[in-house]
């Protein structure tokens, strides 16, 4: 069978952005497959990334830019692979183009359309809290600059009633409302999955009160509380719009005992907004309940004990499991064990919640289409150290990123760097 | 920094300061310590003094190391000398306090390699003024003679800038002769001061304290003179008008920059193509504002040498010596120059180890905003 | 040839057009005295950066034999580089054009109609008047050396010399001691995440050295290296007689010098001496190897063993990340050996970071081991007083102390770092190019940073950072590819150096040399990226940068200054 040099990458996070440039500079072709109708994965919904607080869309932004302007990688964002067919050297990949409905070449992202639309919705990228029109892009910023319209709530396609408000609002025709989902075949030498992670769903979980009270978090609804482009642009106000906490209280390692692993960035991250908040609300109370505190880098340390000298008081909890989180007189209550096995509580206005990362939604389909292994969590298994861990038991595909376990964005840039190497050894046999 | 010695070597004085001086060096070169030394001497020709490289050691005694003039800053005559071809030749040279300070400045620059040159200094009563000693040689020659014998730290002979100069003894020499009212002593002042000494089986026994406490009483009367010069220099360049007024007779021939040891540059800006603008340029601001005059920038030339060089000023004033129509050059970047070494608590020349401020980068230096800085990083653990 | 400029501006859609008076812009621009003796062509365009307006600007420098070329556009970041490669595709010289930015600059910021529209049109009169002055700056292109010199024959350093050998591309591989595999051979056993035994670390051994694009020099170590990526010229010397010294030629370098363990002798919490039964990790792996079990030094097997986590974290100010692992895996070795033996760990905070390790937790946890959390503990001899999270005080009495010490740069790494030209971190590792996003290049292109050298790591992850360095070399630095370096770079004017080399102390990227007989500072233009530091540092202003000098600057502003 024929070598084809050409690259498939499915996931377009740090990892998958990462793999893409590096090969496009190295000549081959890449197609970058994205479920979302924007490039950046989860990064992106960082307004700042520790230990440095860097501006997450500085980071990123530029990258984003020459991906889509490099004329060796086919970005395919609203898109899913659906069927893989051959062997390492040589796959043929069936992928599924999700109709946008507007034309990526000619819409400038001027925005018109959007006041028009007269359907509103809610905007899950933005963790529910706040809403989009029909034709939308998830946030302000987001690349490619091009709106897509949600077929299922729009009036016109979903056959409700003639509506044409956004056609009529574009002045460079970039609407066409006949566009149909298309299917696109490409042949590749070697694949990458780089599918990320989601949030542990702790709806469900008793005692944390999540969904139950209003002052209750989770870490990525208050990663976009406090973004400058999030729904309150950055304002720390909570679900009333109104409201300023007075005092936060931050819980480490939710959900842990469900997955019964660490999801390694909580820590870092929880002592990021611990940071963040005493900027914000320098008068506020904050605490971090935890139990083990795990800083895998060696600049981890040092942002945390800052962190504990002036922003938030750490308190150990001895069981995890017996933390409750209920309401009393207009606050929240957080019922815990402390170090001593006592009874303790304090109560603050909000609570965040450092819930568990797990393997990307929609990525166990994926495995069954690639025919690739997961562990028991539901990471992509990658073969331990052999030929080093980002091979998958599928010769010829290759695991990047938090698709295989949970990591911060250095590790995962790393393993993309390192699955590169992998597959131009194998391209170039 | 080197510890200053506490005790020194008493040198024989019967024949005079000078004739010591130059004893010791003629017994270092006989010695083969030296394989020359550097000294000021009478030129033959007239009746100037020149900085010459001495190897035969019989010729030393015709040279005057404590010189009347200073028509060249000793440290370009080293920057010259030091260009090239390190590691062969072992040199002495006795140099003004002044012209130490500048020394050291250039090496900071790498315009002066100091690793085959032993510096020494000397308690300097100061200089006349170049037109003055050449208005009458014989008579400038006398009242500096006299100046020495009778030890007159504070005379009113010398030049502006001597008479305000507080930094006339001790600098970062290796070795320096120290005058008292009665004494010529020798000290070391560094490692290889102190080796030499050693080499040349010196005997240590004189204790310092006496000739400290005695340069610590002119140096206040100095400090005074100082202190008064300044506020009248303020005077003089404080506000626009007072600036423009004081160069206003400037020819621009640019003497100062050319004779000052700290303008080393090969090209001066002032002298470059961007001081030299072509017509449209000229005739825009012309335009701008009513009429211009030519060459355009005399002020600049002025303002822009303090902001290139006046932290490493170490007053010697040769610029003043220089000058063609007497504005009192020296003074004035001399004034300018202690407030801008204030501002950044540097003094040129004094220390090798000193950092040039425009080198060196210290967060306290940017007061509050440095503080917030600070505190910042403490918070945030590590911002880059 | 006459000149003849091409000004054209873009709408932007309704970004630019909509605040500005595009017609009156074009009308006063046709009017400029300055240029009415120079031949110009203007227009306007709805949307230059279109694939149609990338056709039209393309069409237009071409068929007016434009000498010159204006966008009024938005920000260079956006489209400078699509202009640029517009040109790329006629006669123009891309550095003979410049964009304006009238979008974020001007109509974006101003609200008042008449006011933008002035400022425009002194804008775009402002980059006129710059690319009149601008040089056809030519790209160079170099040869480039693919091979790569690996500093470190540890696992990492082993790993990337198999990953990046091939008949395309040697590999040069120096080991200070003189033998390869670092601490990695000093291991008995790997933890069971791993899912590989020691065999596969052996096996890596032996295929570097049996692998013919490989050059291994034991008892070898650097003496200087100069050059940039793709072209570095290396001395490297035997260790013992230094004088033996061999010179090479490579593209790339990996320092993979690996980590040393603190030793706790130099810590105030630890009170013991030699004859104490007190090992850290490296030495239990040495005795496993020798004897297979673990023993004291009388021979007999202990009954109490205590295993101290975080030994030397607060001085050092990091977590080693490696540790909790492997005193799980020591403690369960020890259970393993025999189940009477009490086995204690003490932990100030279990850091399980890899999705597997939890698992290995419980199940040590169920051979028996004792976990205590601790707030300190003190060491004197085999006894342990200390404080556990409860705020209890409890004395410990063991036969034998297994420390978890800190892992710190190995010996060497400060001097490697200045003779490389890299960074240190504050904690002694080598510091990254970008600690996010871009963790295995260091600040000098070609040089990266892979294993113990960057920082505490553990095997799995010292291999992926040796293929990530792969993975960066494989893309930059192609056998038989140019290299095309920065083309608007410093220059140094000989005739007005002094040679104060104030430029070379400023120069973050070692791209300043001082010519000892000239007595002057150079820029070697290959390495130098434009900074633009050495210019600003220049007592006697002596640097200018190519494409930014002071006269095409003033330009630029002239106008605005007006």
């Amino acid at each position: 069978m024929d070598q084809i040099d050409n690259v498939l990458i499915i996931g377009s996070g740090v990892a998958g952005m990462e793999a893409s440039l590096m090969l496009s500079k190295a000549g081959k072709k890449v197609t970058l497959v994205e479920k979302l109708s924007l490039i950046g994965g989860k990064t992106i919904k960082n307004e700042e990334t520790y230990p440095n607080m860097d501006c997450s869309t500085c980071l990123v932004a530029p990258i984003q830019q020459e991906i889509l302007q490099d004329g060796n990688i086919n970005v395919l964002t609203s898109s899913l692979v659906e069927e893989v067919k051959g062997d390492a050297g040589n796959f043929t990949v069936k992928i599924n183009k999700k109709a946008g409905y507007v034309d990526l070449v000619a819409c400038l992202g001027c925005g018109m359309c959007y006041p028009v639309c007269p359907v509103e919705l809610v905007n899950e990228w933005e963790e529910n809290l706040t809403n989009k029109k029909a034709i939308y892009v998830p946030c302000a910023g987001a690349l490619p600059n091009v709106p897509v319209i949600n077929a299922e709530n729009c009036l016109q396609l979903n056959g409700t009633e003639t509506c044409n408000k956004c056609v009529e609002a574009c002045m460079f025709g970039a609407i066409n409302m006949a566009e149909k989902d298309e299917q696109i075949e490409v042949n590749v030498g070697a694949i990458l999955v780089a599918t990320g992670y989601d949030m542990l769903d702790i709806s469900n979980i008793k005692d944390l009160g999540y969904g139950q009270y209003q002052g209750v978090y989770t870490a990525m609804e208050f990663e976009r509380l406090f973004a400058a482009n999030g729904p309150t642009e950055g304002k720390l106000v909570m679900r009333d719009g109104e409201k300023v906490p007075s005092s936060v209280a931050i819980i480490h390692c939710v959900g842990r005992s469900q997955t019964h692993y660490c999801s390694n960035v909580c820590c870092m991250a929880s002592s990021k907004h611990a940071h963040f908040l005493h900027h914000k609300l320098p008068d506020a109370k904050i605490y971090n309940i935890y139990s083990d505190v795990c800083l895998p880098d060696k600049t981890y340390q040092k942002f945390h004990e800052g962190v504990k000298a002036t922003s938030s008081k750490f308190i150990y909890q001895l069981d995890r499991d017996k933390m409750k989180i209920s309401e009393e007189n207009d606050k929240l209550k957080i019922d815990y064990l402390d170090n001593t096995g006592k009874n303790s509580s304090i109560q603050v206005d909000m609570v965040i919640l450092a819930n568990a990362l797990k393997s990307a939604e929609g990525s166990g389909e994926l495995k069954e289409v690639l025919g690739i292994d997961h562990d028991k969590f539901g990471f992509v298994e990658a073969q331990p150290f052999r030929i080093g861990s980002i091979a998958t038991s599928k010769p010829g595909i290759f695991v990047a990123g938090c698709a295989e376990g949970p990591k911060d964005i250095q590790n995962s840039v790393i393993q993309s760097e390192a699955a590169v190497a992998q597959i131009m050894s194998l391209l170039n046999r | 920094m080197t510890k200053i010695s506490k005790k020194g070597v008493l040198l024989e004085v019967k024949s005079g300061v000078q004739t010591s001086i130059l004893q010791f060096f003629q017994d270092a070169v006989e010695k083969k310590i030296f394989d020359a030394v550097m000294l000021p001497m009478k030129v033959p020709s007239g009746d100037s003094f020149a900085w010459i490289m001495i190897e035969d050691s019989k010729i030393i005694k015709n040279a005057q190391p404590l010189a009347p003039i200073m028509p060249v800053n000793a440290a370009k005559a080293l920057k010259r000398y030091t260009r090239k071809g390190k590691g062969k030749f072992k040199v002495a040279a006795l140099l003004k306090p002044c012209e130490i300070r500048a020394t050291i400045e250039l090496t900071k620059l790498n315009q002066v390699n100091l690793d085959d040159v032993t510096l020494f200094s000397y308690d300097c009563v100061g200089a006349l003024p170049m037109q003055d000693y050449i208005a009458d040689p014989k008579e400038g020659d006398a009242k500096f003679e006299k100046l020495l014998t009778d030890k007159n730290w504070n005379s009113k002979y010398v030049k502006p800038v001597c008479k305000i100069c507080d930094k006339f003894s001790l600098s970062a020499s290796d070795l320096h002769f120290a005058l008292n009212d009665q004494e010529l002593l020798l000290f070391s002042n560094s490692e290889r001061g102190e080796k030499l000494i050693t080499d040349l089986d010196l005997k240590v026994e004189i204790n310092l304290k006496k000739w400290q406490t005695y340069i610590e009483e002119q140096k206040k009367i100095k400090l005074k003179n100082k202190e008064e010069t300044y506020k009248i220099v303020k005077g003089m360049v404080e506000g626009f008008e007072n600036l423009t007024e004081t160069f206003s007779n400037c020819i621009g021939c640019h003497n100062c920059s050319s004779s000052c040891p700290i303008c080393y540059c090969r090209q001066c800006y002032f002298d470059s193509s961007v001081a030299k603008p072509n017509s449209d340029v000229v005739m825009m601001r012309a335009e701008d504002r009513g009429a211009v005059s030519l060459p355009l920038d005399r002020i600049m030339f002025h303002t822009g040498r303090m902001a290139h060089m006046s932290l490493s000023c170490v007053s010697c004033g040769l610029c003043s010596d220089a000058c063609p129509v007497n504005i009192p050059v020296a003074k004035i970047f001399s004034y300018v120059a202690s407030q801008t070494q204030k501002t950044f608590e540097y003094s040129a020349g004094a220390s090798a180890g000193d950092a040039l401020p425009m080198k060196e980068y210290r967060l306290d230096e940017l007061g509050e905003l440095g503080e917030l800085v600070k505190s910042a990083e403490a918070q945030e653990g590590g911002h880059e | 040839m006459s000149e003849k400029i091409g000004i054209y501006v873009c709408e932007c859609g309704p970004n630019i057009a909509s605040k500005v008076d595009i017609e009156k812009i074009m009308q006063e621009l046709a009017k400029l005295e300055d240029y009415k003796d120079k031949e110009l062509v203007i227009k306007n365009h709805k949307l230059l950066c279109s694939v149609e307006g990338k056709k039209f600007l393309e069409n237009e420098i071409n068929e007016n034999n434009l000498t010159h070329l204006v966008c009024a556009a938005c920000s260079p970041r956006d489209h400078d580089t699509t202009f640029i490669n517009v040109c790329k595709k006629t006669e123009l010289n891309p550095y003979l054009y410049q964009i304006v930015n009238i979008r974020e600059q001007c109509a974006w910021i101003i609200p008042d109609k008449e006011e933008a529209t002035s400022k425009a049109i002194r804008m775009i009169h402002g980059g006129m008047d710059r690319v009149m002055y601008q040089q056809p700056l030519e790209e160079k292109q170099l040869d480039s050396n693919p091979d790569v010199l690996i500093i470190g024959g540890g696992i990492a350093g082993m790993e990337a010399a198999i990953t990046l050998a091939s008949k395309d591309r040697a590999v040069y591989l120096i080991e200070k001691t003189d033998k390869l595999g670092g601490k990695s051979a000093k291991l008995k056993e790997l933890l069971p995440r791993q899912g590989v035994t020691l065999n596969n670390l052996q096996q890596k051994i032996s295929d570097v050295q049996s692998n013919r694009y490989i050059k291994v020099f034991t008892n070898t170590e650097l003496d200087s290296i100069v050059g940039f990526l793709g072209n570095f010229e290396i001395v490297i010397k035997n260790v013992k007689e230094t004088d033996n010294t061999t010179e090479l030629l490579a593209g790339a370098v990996v320092v993979a010098t690996g980590f040393d363990l603190t030793n706790i002798s130099s810590l105030d919490s630890y009170n013991s001496n030699k004859e104490d039964e007190i090992y850290n990790a490296l030495e239990i792996e040495e005795m496993l190897l020798a004897n297979g079990k673990i023993t004291m030094q009388n021979g007999n097997e202990p009954t109490k063993v205590a295993l101290i986590h975080c030994v030397g974290r607060p001085e050092v100010g990091y977590c080693s990340k490696t540790c909790c692992d492997y005193l799980l895996k020591i403690a369960k070795l020890i259970k393993d050996q025999s189940p009477t033996i009490e086995v204690t760990e003490l932990y100030k905070h279990m850091c399980l970071p890899n999705k597997h390790d939890e698992e290995f937790y419980e199940q040590v946890q169920g051979k028996g081991v004792d976990f205590i959390k601790i707030k300190n503990a003190e060491v004197h001899g085999t006894t342990i007083n200390l404080t556990d999270i409860t705020d209890a005080k409890k004395k410990l009495d063991v036969d034998m102390i297994i420390v978890g010490t800190a892992m710190v740069p190995a010996a060497g790494t400060a001097e490697l770092g200045v003779e490389l030209n890299i960074d240190q971190h504050e904690t002694g590792f080598f510091q990254e190019a970008h600690l996010k996003i871009n963790p295995i290049s260091t600040n000098t292109d070609g040089v990266f940073v892979v294993g113990g050298a960057h920082g505490p790591v553990g095997i799995s992850e010292s291999m992926l950072q040796a293929q990530a360095a792969a993975g960066k070399i494989f893309t930059q630095l192609i056998p038989g590819q140019k290299i095309i370096p920065e083309v608007k770079v410093s220059e140094i004017l000989e005739a007005y150096c002094t040679g104060c080399q104030t430029c070379l102390e400023v120069c973050g990227f070692g791209a300043i040399y001082f010519d000892e007989d000239k007595g002057i500072s150079v820029v070697n233009e290959a390495i130098c990226r434009g900074c633009g530091n050495c210019v600003g540092s220049c007592p006697s202003g002596s640097i200018r940068t190519r494409h930014f000098t002071n006269p095409q600057l003033y330009q630029e502003v002239k106008e605005a200054l007006r």
